[in-house]
């Protein structure tokens, strides 16, 4: 291991993260609990609560291994804390390698842990975290005024009994989000002859299609809260299977 | 539902509690760098610093614009405040909030929908921090694991084992607006090649002809609704 890395992966820098963590992870037990104590006065069902908690938590374990596949692929460049920091608060893996890289051009090098030294790792941080923090400052200063704009909105639509367009746009939103990951993969199918990611969606479209039919027709309740993350998984060993045979296209 | 909970006090908390955290986790997050440096005796390179986020900048404050105008209608005041601290939005925090809102049946704006999406986010965001965390213990026994060229394949197809199954339950929800956004996406990246790949440019490109789509087809569905309804009046007299 280079000096860098050495100093980039101390214990140092691993107690600044920490604190910094431990604040977030602070943040969200408080409004977790805070959040469950109103839903319980105000006379919801503490299993729907329950149930809403259990589903979150089962839905984002798959998909956390890819953030935390995202630290390992950082960290190799940036050591471990300064990685694992920077993709457990605001961001995403797509933005964090975008920009570190970016921050490394600008300082005339690549983001190459033999190349950089701590005053490179200290810009690169400060590049990142200036470049997302945006929605974060917005959030504080305007988003009180937006919620009641938008509450004032819907109390407008609601006495005039015109039926809301907010669920429909929620939908279209959604819709939209989907199709841009989807729509990508096909694209890259058919541009550049990609096939795995495209298949491994279509498993896992088939897959959740055979759950929601043993849920809504058959009653299997129970499989609810577990039916993303099985049909995740499913998928996944079949994009092994694809990348086998076909050669990892 | 309780009458005597006031839910008016309840959201000027959150808000109150959401600014201060926030703020500070901004303060936090901006000093990490100047701290690490003051510890470390490494100095900001500044003129590289500029030459960086101005590029950065370019592209992210649109979007973080963008993103903070679609989010906040969608996932509710508490929610808002955690996913825009914790990241992964797009690709974790609103899918979750949306498996949730449909197990619990509740509708966007509504009371019920602020409780169920920030017990939500705030337990997405913690699994995701408790997953990496473990991960970062476990590094060096997990990495051959993790690593291991069988493995790979798996690992780098989450998104689309994800986005598969989600497509499928909310492109039956309306299969006009799904086909158009497919056919869209994959027109524009056919023509416009390099942006395959820059999936969160587009979902704001397709976010807005969506639901500017979803907008005519809502307003031709009223018109008829309100023209059915002159018909049968004309009829009547």
């Amino acid at each position: 291991m280079n000096n860098f890395l050495q100093i980039a992966n101390s214990g140092i820098l691993y107690l600044i993260v920490g604190v910094i963590l431990a604040f977030v992870v602070f943040f969200c037990v408080f409004f977790l609990v805070r959040s469950y104590r109103a839903g319980v006065k105000m006379g919801m069902d503490k299993k729907l609560l329950r149930r809403a908690i259990t589903s979150s938590a089962t839905f984002t374990a798959i998909p956390s291994i890819s953030i935390l596949l995202g630290v390992l692929a950082l960290a190799g460049s940036i050591g471990v804390p300064v990685a694992w920091l920077r993709l457990s608060v605001i961001g995403n893996l797509q933005y964090e390698a975008t920009v570190a890289a970016i921050a490394a051009q600008g300082m005339g090098k690549a983001l190459d842990a033999s190349i950089l030294n701590m005053s490179d790792l200290i810009t690169i941080l400060l590049t990142m975290t200036i470049g997302i923090i945006w929605s974060c400052v917005l959030t504080v200063f305007f988003l009180k005024k937006y919620t009641k704009k938008l509450a004032g909105q819907n109390k407008i639509k609601k006495n005039s009994n015109a039926p809301s367009f907010s669920s429909i746009a929620m939908i279209s939103m959604f819709i939209a989000l989907c199709a841009a990951f989807l729509g990508n993969y096909v694209a890259d199918f058919i541009v550049n002859g990609v096939k795995v990611p495209v298949l491994t969606a279509i498993v896992s479209a088939l897959i959740m299609s055979f759950f929601e039919y043993l849920i809504k027709k058959k009653g299997h309740k129970g499989l609810e809260s577990f039916s993303l993350a099985l049909a995740m998984i499913i998928a996944m060993c079949a994009a092994i299977v694809f990348s086998k045979i076909l050669g990892g296209m | 539902m309780n009458k005597d909970f006031d839910y008016d006090n309840y959201i000027a908390k959150t808000h109150f509690f959401g600014r201060t955290f926030m703020l500070i986790g901004i303060i936090l997050l901006i000093g990490a760098p100047f701290l690490i440096g003051a510890v470390t005796g490494a100095k900001i390179n500044w003129p590289g610093f500029a030459n960086g986020v101005v590029k950065v900048l370019l592209i992210y404050v649109p979007s973080s614009i963008a993103e903070f105008l679609i989010y906040t209608p969608l996932l509710g005041v508490g929610a808002v405040y955690l996913s825009f601290l914790t990241g992964n939005i797009t690709n974790l925090k609103l899918p979750c909030a949306f498996s949730s809102r449909e197990i619990a049946q509740t509708k966007t704006g509504t009371k019920e929908d602020e409780i169920i999406m920030t017990l939500s986010i705030a337990t997405s965001a913690l699994i995701t921090m408790l997953v990496i965390a473990l991960g970062v213990a476990l590094l060096v026994p997990l990495t051959p694991i993790l690593q291991n060229p069988t493995l790979r394949p798996a690992f780098s197809n989450v998104l689309p084992a994800l986005f598969g199954a989600l497509g499928y339950q909310y492109f039956l929800k309306d299969l006009k607006l799904s086909t158009f956004a497919m056919v869209l996406m994959v027109v524009i990246c056919w023509f416009v090649p390099s942006l395959i790949g820059q999936t969160g440019t587009m979902i704001i490109v397709l976010g807005a002809f969506t639901l500017g789509l979803a907008f005519v087809l809502f307003k031709r569905t009223q018109k008829k609704a309100q023209d059915l309804i002159d018909k049968n009046k004309s009829d009547n007299k």
